[in-house]
């Protein structure tokens, strides 16, 4: 029951983070059919811009931010990666999206990752950071965390959990209510016809690229300062929110309980004793490509393309 | 005896008739390089012996890449599988080196086909995703366990051959697997995986087996990239677990794309300039006093982009086609036209509320032409797709005889190969020593069935009236010329039933009269021919009985002169047209 608590806790605010990345690359996939391959680098560049915007590149501990410029950073960093989101859909995706070049998007965008991470890495040159947390955690239970049994609970988690929730429901308001919203609902629908009513396709898209790397940035700043951080972290949020859409077909708001989900059995894994924490991370990928293998056998080559 | 030194002196002549000043080009690189052991010192020699075998495993993957169109983002991976398992094997089996590097091949081509089995049947998109997935996964793995990977330390290797035995070995497996490429490319695999690659649709109605030839192009790929992974091992001494990380995959898919994915040396090529430019790179970080190292995945992302941007193509370009010269068809290889029919029972499909097709009986016997006809959305795709077996009916069923071909609705072309290359597409179903080995190893009876399958295709553009443009690219042919070759190839596939849909299409009045020539050629051969139509007047010329669709169902069934006198049809068809 004890490790049940901690599972869940641990795994939802993972996975909560897991499927707003998730999210943003089905928005991606079903409004272009194309796949962000720098999208966790892009989250890489809001945590770490933020990181420099409050701190410079020195060594920070967790406390010696004040909230105003953090907040501040904050801003600054999701303020790039909407800049550089956009930018990377208009000048690295788009022209090969619309030649029907594959190759050339996948390389344009895997390019555009290791050149993201090649110049972070550069300025931020130690092999991981603490990253400030201006609100005060530490100061709940013990030291930031409470035993509930024999469970431990990191407090940020329902901190991290709720951000990401409030995300979701921002994101699904903004996509469903407005009327960006509903513009982007039609150019995924069809492209052809939202161009014939005039809708200004391009630059919705671009923006939409903006909105989901500003989420998905947003949440991982937020969850930056629960553990040590540095580019493969972001990086890594990138794959398994990739594997988690990919799961389901990139249904938008499915993507975001399997991003859940993944968070849950990484958990889980590393929790129960005859799997243990060096399975955490390769079961769920592992799981994801049998899933996409058996999937393809099932489905009549007729239909494949 | 007579008849080895006969084959060996064709295939002598073969081999002088293809060779042009990219051989040259390619044997002056081998020559020099292999003297490069004499002046260059030990350290060096052992980078270039680590960047051949990078050059190898690129070559394995522009296999996958360029030849089978499928971006596969993993070739590190199937490196890491390749090295692990030497390495595992020399340390604690005391295996000899090129047995663990064999083995290592096979690991690695078993995680090929673990994997491939199902990622070939994905579209190229998802290709990348799933491969790139699998990058990540072996490369977390091989971190999460330290007992497979030998963690942080690595794993040391005991001491092997030396360095200029590496370096030499590295050089001609380079040159082999650049000289199989070419060999596969233009044999019967390569020319049935790059139709797959333009219109796998269009290939698959060929009869083209899509999933089979690319699971084999990605496991061979896997199996090169395991070789070089296995030797490399042995060559730096020592398995460094955080070397096999994505990067490694992405770098080799660069390599390939920068020399360009269509071309033998391409990826060579790919990895020379790659090696060149970190080595300046190096040494303006040297007098900076700056450790350059890091910026390497920068400079390869920049010229990735910049060979994207110039077109994608990289450094060589695909090489103008050479061909077996005409031959005699070889006797044994002839076409024997085989005889075939096909017959619906009571089909039926629905999609959602909407009938498509609701009770259809349709029977095409050996040396006729039937036609479909209706409006629209009557019906009459559908019927064949059910026919060709493509998609399953909700009722009833479909019987046949003999190979059944197909060509699809839209002009459907592989447009980068010439129209004797279809030809050959189309043939390669009935070779039985066409597959990845025999064309490998050029055997006498592979280069025989080549020559002969050559000679054919000849014939039959001949007989469609498409001799002259034999080797020129099908997408430069006219679109009328476009539709007959792919009925041209339909019939070369050796099908004793053809299913064509609108053959006509937008095609103008005396085109149509050549089409209709061209099929009725095609009957009297004694094939069954279901030709789905609009154009009436084809089907008054040559199909002896007609099925007409509306909604559906069938309104008419008879001989042209019947169905089009029937007033359902007429008013089908608005009365626009009268047969």
């Amino acid at each position: 029951m004890d490790v049940v608590l901690q599972v869940a806790v641990s795994g939802l605010a993972a996975g909560a983070v897991y499927g707003l990345v998730a999210v943003g690359h089905s928005l991606v996939y079903r409004l272009t059919g194309v796949v962000h391959f720098a999208f966790g680098e892009l989250i890489a560049l809001g945590v770490f811009a933020t990181l420099f915007f409050a701190a410079g590149t020195a060594p920070v501990t967790s406390t010696s931010v004040s909230g105003g410029r953090f907040l501040l950073a904050v801003l600054g960093g999701l303020a790039l990666v909407a800049a550089a989101s956009a930018g990377s859909y208009w000048f690295a995706v788009q022209p090969y999206q619309l030649r029907g070049s594959t190759v050339g998007w996948v390389g344009a965008s895997l390019a555009l990752a290791f050149a993201l991470r090649t110049l972070i890495v550069a300025i931020f040159d130690r092999p991981s950071y603490v990253f400030p947390d201006p609100l005060p955690f530490r100061g709940l239970g013990d030291d930031g965390f409470w035993h509930v049994g024999g469970a431990t609970i990191q407090a940020r988690s329902l901190f991290v959990i709720a951000v990401a929730l409030a995300l979701a429901g921002a994101s699904a308001w903004i996509l469903a209510r407005t009327r960006f919203g509903r513009a982007l609902e039609a150019v995924a629908s069809d492209v052809e016809g939202a161009r014939v009513v005039g809708l200004p396709v391009s630059r919705l898209v671009g923006l939409a690229f903006a909105l989901a790397g500003v989420v998905a940035g947003l949440a991982a700043v937020v969850a930056a300062p629960s553990g040590a951080f540095n580019v493969d972290t972001a990086a890594l949020l990138g794959l398994k929110g990739l594997a988690a859409a990919v799961a389901v077909r990139f249904a938008l708001w499915t993507s975001f309980v399997a991003g859940i989900a993944f968070g849950l059995l990484e958990a889980g894994i590393a929790n129960v004793s005859w799997a243990g924490p060096p399975y955490r991370e390769v079961v769920p990928l592992a799981l994801v490509l049998a899933l996409l293998a058996a999937r393809a056998l099932r489905e009549p080559e007729a239909r494949a393309e | 005896m007579t008849a080895t030194a006969a084959a060996l002196a064709g295939a002598a002549r073969d081999a002088r008739r293809a060779w042009d000043v990219r051989a040259t080009a390619g044997a002056a690189v081998v020559v020099v390089a292999a003297a490069a052991p004499i002046v260059v010192s030990s350290s060096r020699l052992e980078d270039l012996a680590a960047g051949l075998y990078l050059a190898l495993a690129a070559t394995g993957l522009a296999l996958a890449v360029g030849v089978a169109g499928m971006p596969s983002l993993a070739q590190g991976a199937f490196m890491a599988v390749g090295a692990l398992t030497a390495a595992q094997l020399r340390i604690h089996g005391g295996v000899p080196t090129l047995a663990a590097a064999v083995v290592g091949a096979v690991a690695a081509a078993g995680a090929g086909v673990v994997t491939g089995v199902g990622f070939v049947r994905l579209n190229r998109g998802l290709v990348a995703v799933s491969t790139w997935i699998l990058a990540w996964l072996v490369a977390l793995g091989l971190e999460a366990f330290p007992s497979v990977s030998g963690g942080a330390q690595g794993l040391l290797l005991p001491e092997g051959p030396s360095t200029t035995a590496h370096y030499e070995l590295a050089l001609a497996l380079v040159a082999l697997a650049a000289l199989a490429l070419v060999a596969l490319a233009r044999g019967p695999f390569g020319l049935r995986l790059a139709a797959a690659r333009d219109r796998r649709a269009a290939a698959a109605a060929l009869g083209v087996p899509v999933p089979r030839l690319r699971l084999t192009a990605f496991v061979a790929s896997a199996a090169v990239g395991g070789l070089a992974g296995g030797l490399s091992v042995q060559l730096a001494g020592i398995a460094d677990a955080a070397s096999y990380g994505p990067y490694l995959s992405f770098k080799i898919f660069v390599a390939v794309l920068i020399g360009g994915a269509a071309s033998a040396a391409g990826a060579f090529l790919g990895v020379v300039v790659l090696g060149l430019v970190s080595v300046a790179a190096d040494a303006v970080g040297a007098v900076e006093n700056v450790s350059s190292a890091r910026f390497h995945p920068l400079l390869a992302a920049v010229l990735l982009l910049a060979v994207l941007a110039l077109g994608g193509e990289g450094l060589l370009r695909a090489p103008r086609r050479h061909r077996l010269a005409r031959a005699e068809a070889h006797p044994e290889a002839r076409d024997t036209v085989s005889q075939g029919w096909l017959a619906g029972r009571a089909l039926s499909k629905r999609y959602g509320d909407l009938v498509a097709l609701e009770g259809l009986d349709i029977d095409v016997p050996a040396g006729e032409i039937v036609a479909l006809i209706g409006p629209n959305g009557s019906g009459k795709t559908t019927a064949l797709r059910l026919l060709a077996g493509t998609e399953h009916p909700d009722a009833g069923t479909v019987e046949s005889e003999g190979r059944l071909a197909r060509t699809l609705q839209a002009t459907a072309t592989f447009g980068e190969l010439t129209a004797v290359e279809h030809l050959l597409v189309a043939s390669a179903g009935a070779r039985r020593h066409g597959g990845l080995a025999r064309t490998l190893l050029a055997t006498p009876k592979a280069r025989a069935e080549e020559a002969g399958a050559t000679a054919r295709a000849h014939e039959v553009l001949e007989r469609f009236g498409l001799g002259a443009g034999g080797d020129t690219p099908a997408s430069q042919l006219s679109g009328a010329d476009q539709r007959l070759l792919m009925i041209a190839a339909a019939s070369a596939t050796g099908a004793a039933v053809l299913l064509l849909d609108e053959p006509s299409a937008g095609a103008a009045h005396a085109e149509v009269d050549r089409l209709a020539r061209v099929l009725a050629g095609l009957r009297d051969e004694g094939l069954a021919i279901l030709v789905v139509e609009h154009n009436l007047r084809l089907v008054r010329t040559v199909a002896a009985r007609v099925v007409a669709l509306d909604a559906g169902r069938v309104i008419a069934r008879g001989t042209p002169e019947q169905v089009g006198a029937d007033p359902a049809v007429r008013g089908a068809y608005l009365g626009s047209q009268t047969l």
